[in-house]
């Protein structure tokens, strides 16, 4: 304890310096929990995913439609127990900039397929009920402070949609139970889009749920050979294979982000050795007197580190606050629809500030060697 | 009797394949309470040789007794553990710690050592006493003259009431006032406290305050004079 004052006093050496290490350890555990916060999302989203369900598409690509009568051969395979299916609309809300998923639905089968959807009994009814009805969840609605009643007007984002705009009653705002399901999406009746269509019929995915689990990889090779050889062929696959790929659209993201964050900690590993062996150099006499009055070349060693330990841990607790505060998927309007909202989590935290020690202490090593190994006649020489 | 004994001390560096001798076979021995003042022109060893003696740096051949300890036997742990014990090093550029204050640089020293907080302070206060800076005690090396500078690394030599002072060339960068109230201050330290000093100059002035003055030329001594 009697040589924190030491460290202390000695970060504070030069406060420029000190304050510029710190940022930059700040910044590196940021972008570290932020990216690790981009991560997890699409993670929960998999591992939130369920066994029961299957997700049918089109097997060159999921962009390519399907008929609507594929849905009663899919319900009609043995084992299939209930059957819906959406369609990406990809509208326009004023501007489009203010991108959000826009989904639309079979309303019945779809919540009685998604029970993670949550409305209130009066939305439920308010919402099948209204031919143009939408339900918007909760995160979209207090992003762009949708309310219950208001109308949201989307113009076509797809030539498929014709050229009107399409005018929607907020019938409900739901929340999730799950990570499967994001809040930032807007959902509608599916015949409303079709009557309107230029061409009718047409259905973006199919979503199955199957009555035994365990049988689901079996079952979506059965769906997928009832429409083998037709001008339509499938690609069945498990709700949580179907999150993987969609993921996948994205590039391999794991590895992109893992090696962002990896360059910007080696980076700022080395920038703060570099200003730990500049600081150091700077202190050859110092260091010297040091040894000169009998400190020991280990206590000279764990001061150099402590200090570099001291540096980061507050770079890494302030980029650490700065992430838990401003990395908010929903805030950001990151999630569009495609992964529930995220945030950095507790662990990440920790895993942050593991990180930004990690920093200090292998980049006060080398220049604690050097100061504890100083010879001290050397040193003193130098100067005098 | 003798609190420093010499016998055949030799120190040679080497540059390359060159060995440059700087000391050359040095025996002498120090009584405990004198103040011996080493003379002689620059580059005749008289630092090297302090430097022994405060084990901050070996000879090449040799033995160095202090108190009974032959200090070139001591590995680098123990010799960092004596030097905290034993020696109060003075140097001709303070050397104090620019980011401590005067309480804190004479602090510093202590550290080492077991004393409680208030133990430590009772010390340190006592040692900017003796050398007079209580009143400066709060304040930066920034903020101090030379000359306080210098007292607070005497005080800060003494702090752990060394068995030896060694003080390099403590006048070399004051001024004559500055100098003379250092000398005075090391002069009482001798008399009054008992401090036995070892102290390099190439000042006949500063050489006359102490008790002896040996000469070293070329690494070798060549005379011992009793002032």
């Amino acid at each position: 304890m009697k040589y924190i004052r030491l460290v202390l006093k000695s970060a504070r050496r030069s406060k420029r310096r000190t304050v510029l290490t710190t940022l930059s350890v700040a910044l590196a555990v940021f972008l570290f929990a932020a990216l690790r916060a981009v991560l997890d999302g699409f993670t929960a989203v998999s591992q939130a995913s369920s066994a029961t369900r299957l997700v049918t598409i089109r097997s060159t690509s999921m962009i390519f439609s399907m008929p609507l009568s594929h849905g009663e051969t899919i319900r009609s395979t043995p084992g299939v127990e209930d059957v819906t299916w959406a369609n990406w609309f990809g509208g326009i809300y004023k501007d489009p900039k203010n991108f959000f998923g826009q989904f639309a639905i079979d309303p019945e089968s779809y919540l009685r397929m998604y029970p993670e959807v949550l409305l209130t009994d009066g939305e439920r009814s308010a919402f099948l009920a209204d031919r143009t009805g939408c339900i918007v969840g909760d995160g979209l609605a207090r992003k762009y402070g949708f309310k219950l009643d208001d109308r949201i007007v989307l113009q076509p984002g797809i030539p498929v949609y014709g050229t009107q705009d399409y005018t929607f009653t907020v019938r409900g705002i739901y929340r999730t139970a799950s990570s499967a399901v994001d809040n930032q999406s807007m959902m509608f009746h599916w015949k409303y889009i079709d009557e309107r269509s230029l061409v009718k019929g047409e259905v973006g995915w199919y979503v199955t749920r199957v009555a035994n689990p365990d049988k689901a990889a079996q079952l979506a090779t059965l769906i997928d050979q009832k429409f083998a050889n037709s001008p339509y062929e499938t690609k069945t696959d498990t709700e949580q294979a179907f999150s993987a790929q969609f993921v996948s659209m994205l590039g391999n993201l794991n590895l992109l982000l893992g090696s962002v964050a990896l360059a910007v900690v080696l980076t700022t590993l080395f920038v703060a050795g570099n200003t730990m062996a500049m600081s150091v150099r700077e202190r050859t006499t110092e260091i010297a007197v040091m040894r000169t009055l009998g400190f020991p070349s280990g206590t000279i060693f764990l001061l150099v580190v402590g200090e570099g330990l001291l540096v980061a841990l507050v770079g890494g607790g302030l980029g650490a606050v700065i992430a838990r505060t401003l990395v908010n998927g929903e805030a950001l309007g990151l999630t569009g629809g495609f992964i529930p909202p995220f945030g950095v989590s507790n662990w990440n935290l920790a895993v942050g500030l593991a990180l930004s020690a990690f920093i200090g202490i292998v980049a006060a090593v080398i220049p604690a060697t050097m100061a504890s190994r100083l010879k001290i006649v050397d040193a003193l020489r130098r100067v005098a | 009797m003798a609190l420093i004994e010499l016998r055949g001390v030799t120190k040679a560096y080497r540059r390359d394949a060159i060995e440059i001798p700087v000391l050359d076979d040095v025996s002498m021995n120090v009584d405990e309470g004198d103040f011996l003042g080493l003379m002689g022109p620059s580059g005749s060893g008289k630092s090297t040789l302090l430097n022994l003696l405060a084990g901050i740096d070996r000879p090449t051949r040799g033995a160095i007794l202090i108190g009974g300890t032959d200090i070139t036997k001591l590995g680098e742990r123990a010799l960092a553990g004596w030097r905290s014990r034993h020696i109060g090093f003075i140097f001709q550029l303070y050397n104090l710690i620019p980011v401590l204050t005067a309480y804190e640089n004479v602090e510093l020293p202590l550290l080492l050592t077991h004393l409680s907080r208030a133990d430590r302070r009772d010390h340190v206060m006592t040692a900017l006493d003796i050398v007079g800076l209580t009143e400066r005690a709060k304040h930066y090396p920034r903020q101090l003259s030379g000359g306080q500078e210098q007292r607070v690394a005497i005080a800060r030599a003494i702090v752990t009431d060394p068995t030896l002072l060694l003080a390099d060339e403590p006048t070399g960068d004051l001024d004559a006032k500055s100098a003379a109230d250092i000398l005075s201050l090391l002069q009482r330290l001798n008399t009054e406290y008992k401090k036995t000093i070892v102290m390099v100059t190439h000042d006949p002035h500063a050489a006359e305050r102490a008790s002896h003055v040996v000469h070293l030329e070329k690494g070798t001594l060549i005379s011992e004079v009793s002032a």
